[in-house]
C-alpha cells in the first residue's frame, strides 16, 4: 500500500499542476484566439461581399435542406450580407476536401446567385504547391465570372493550378455546392422576413 | 563553466538530436518546406526541450522511477499545450499551416529522449546547457533545410507575406523538392555536411564523435 503510493502522488501532483497551469494559459489566450477567430471570417466575408453587413442565418429548418443540396462538401454557416438596409447577397462557409484534410472556403454569391468572390479561411495544404490555389493569380478570381444559374458542370470547365490538382477540386466543389445550394434553397428564400431582423 | 559550454556545443554539433542522433525527424521533415514555419517549429521546441528539462531535473529525486515516463509525457504536453495556445492567439497565420505539427511535438522523441536520457540524471544548470544546445541545434538544422527547400523548391523565400529573396526569374522550381522526397534528399546532404564539420572540427577537442 505503501509503495503504491508512493508511484500515485508523484504523478497525482505533476497532473493537478499541469492542470491548474494549463487552466490559468487558457483562460488568457481563450479570448484573443476567439478575437483571431472572428477577425479571421469578418476579413474573408468582407473579400467575398465588400462593404455588406453580414449575420448568421441560423435556421435548423434551412439547415437540413443546405445540407441535401450541398452534397459532399459541408456548409459550416449561411451567411447574410446587407448594404444600407438592402439584401445584398450571400456567404457560404464551406468545408471542403483538399489534399491535406478538409479546407474551410467562404464563397460570396449575390442576390441572382453569381459569384462576386472566392477566399480560403483556412487550410492545411503543402505549402508551396497546394497553397499554389491562393498564391496563384487568376485562380480564385476566375470564379467570379460564374454567372446566375451556373451548374457543376461551369465550375469543372475551370482551370485548375498545374501541381495542386486536388487542392484545387476541393476549391471548386467548395463553388459547385455553394452553388447547388443557391438553386435549391436559397434562391428560393423569401429574403423579406430576413431583412428585419438584420440590423 | 567549462562543462556547460562542453554540454551547449555538444546539442549543436556531435550530438546534434538531428544530424547525428537523428531523432524527432518525421515532424522536422513534414514542417521543413517554410522558412518561417520552421523557425516557429524551431522556438517552440527550444521552449518545450528547455522548460521541460529544468522541470524535470529540478525534481528529479522526487519522480520515481517506475512512473518516471508519464510523468515527463504530461509534462511536456503541458508546455506543448501552451506553446499551441499561445501561437494561436499571437501568430494565428504560422498556427493555420504548423497546425497538427505542434501538439505532435509532445511525441517528439528528441524532447522525451533528453529529459531521459540527460535531464533525469543531471543537474539543473546542466540540464538547461542540454535543453538550449538540443534546442538550437534542431533549430539550425530545421531552418537551414526549410531555407533550401523553400529557396529551390519556389524559387523565393517569403516571410508574413512579403517575398525576402527571390531567385533571377529564368529559375524552373523543382516541386519535388518540396515533397517529402526532396525532405529526404536534401537532409541526407545535410547529414554529409554536419559530419565533414564535425570530423573537422569537433572530433579532435572532443574525442570520438559517435559516443550514443
Amino acid at each position: 500500500m505503501n509503495s503504491a503510493l508512493r508511484l500515485v502522488i508523484p504523478v497525482l501532483v505533476t497532473c493537478v499542476v499541469a492542470a491548474a497551469g494549463l487552466s490559468v494559459t487558457y483562460s488568457v489566450t481563450e479570448p484573443m484566439i476567439a478575437e483571431q477567430d472572428r477577425l479571421a471570417e469578418e476579413r474573408s466575408l468582407q473579400a467575398v461581399l465588400p462593404d455588406a453587413r453580414f449575420t448568421c442565418l441560423e435556421s435548423t429548418r434551412i439547415q437540413d435542406d443546405v445540407d441535401a443540396a450541398a452534397g459532399s462538401v459541408d456548409v459550416l454557416d449561411t451567411f447574410y450580407g446587407m448594404k444600407d438596409g438592402v439584401h445584398a447577397g450571400w456567404a457560404l462557409k464551406v468545408s471542403s476536401r483538399g489534399y491535406g484534410g478538409p479546407m474551410v472556403i467562404v464563397i460570396g454569391l449575390d442576390t441572382s446567385g453569381s459569384v462576386t468572390g472566392v477566399t480560403i479561411l483556412s487550410h492545411n495544404e503543402t505549402p508551396g504547391l497546394g497553397t499554389k490555389v491562393i498564391t496563384e493569380t487568376g485562380f480564385l478570381e476566375q470564379f467570379s465570372g460564374l454567372g446566375s444559374g451556373f451548374d457543376d458542370g461551369d465550375v469543372r470547365s475551370l482551370d485548375a493550378v498545374s501541381g495542386s490538382t486536388k487542392s484545387s477540386n476541393g476549391v471548386r466543389n467548395a463553388v459547385a455546392g455553394a452553388g447547388r445550394v443557391f438553386a435549391e434553397v436559397l434562391g428560393e428564400l423569401d429574403v423579406s422576413g430576413l431583412e428585419g431582423g438584420s440590423q | 563553466m567549462s562543462e556547460w559550454v562542453r554540454v551547449f556545443r555538444q546539442g549543436l554539433s556531435i550530438e546534434n538530436p538531428l544530424t547525428v542522433l537523428m531523432i524527432g525527424l518525421c515532424a522536422t521533415l513534414a514542417v521543413s518546406t517554410q522558412f518561417q514555419n520552421a523557425l516557429f517549429m524551431g522556438l517552440a521546441v527550444i521552449f518545450v526541450m528547455m522548460m521541460s528539462n529544468v522541470l524535470v531535473s529540478a525534481f528529479r529525486n522526487f519522480i520515481p522511477s517506475q512512473v518516471r515516463i508519464p510523468i515527463f509525457i504530461v509534462v511536456i504536453a503541458s508546455f506543448v499545450t501552451i506553446v499551441d495556445l499561445v501561437m494561436k492567439a499571437y501568430v494565428p497565420s504560422v498556427y493555420s499551416v504548423l497546425g497538427i505539427w505542434i501538439p505532435l511535438i509532445v511525441v517528439n522523441c528528441a524532447i522525451l529522449g533528453r529529459a531521459e536520457a540527460f535531464a533525469y540524471q543531471n543537474k539543473v544548470g546542466l540540464s538547461i546547457a542540454d535543453g538550449l544546445g538540443m534546442g538550437m541545434g534542431y533549430m539550425m538544422v530545421i531552418v537551414l533545410l526549410a531555407f533550401i527547400r523553400e529557396l529551390l523548391g519556389t524559387g523565393k523565400i517569403v516571410w508574413f507575406e512579403s517575398t525576402l529573396l527571390s531567385l533571377p526569374a529564368g529559375y524552373a522550381p523543382p516541386s519535388l523538392l518540396l515533397l517529402f522526397p526532396g525532405a529526404f534528399l536534401v537532409f541526407a546532404f545535410m547529414i554529409v555536411g554536419a559530419r565533414w564539420i564535425n570530423e573537422r572540427f569537433e572530433a579532435r577537442k572532443e574525442g570520438p564523435a559517435c559516443r550514443v
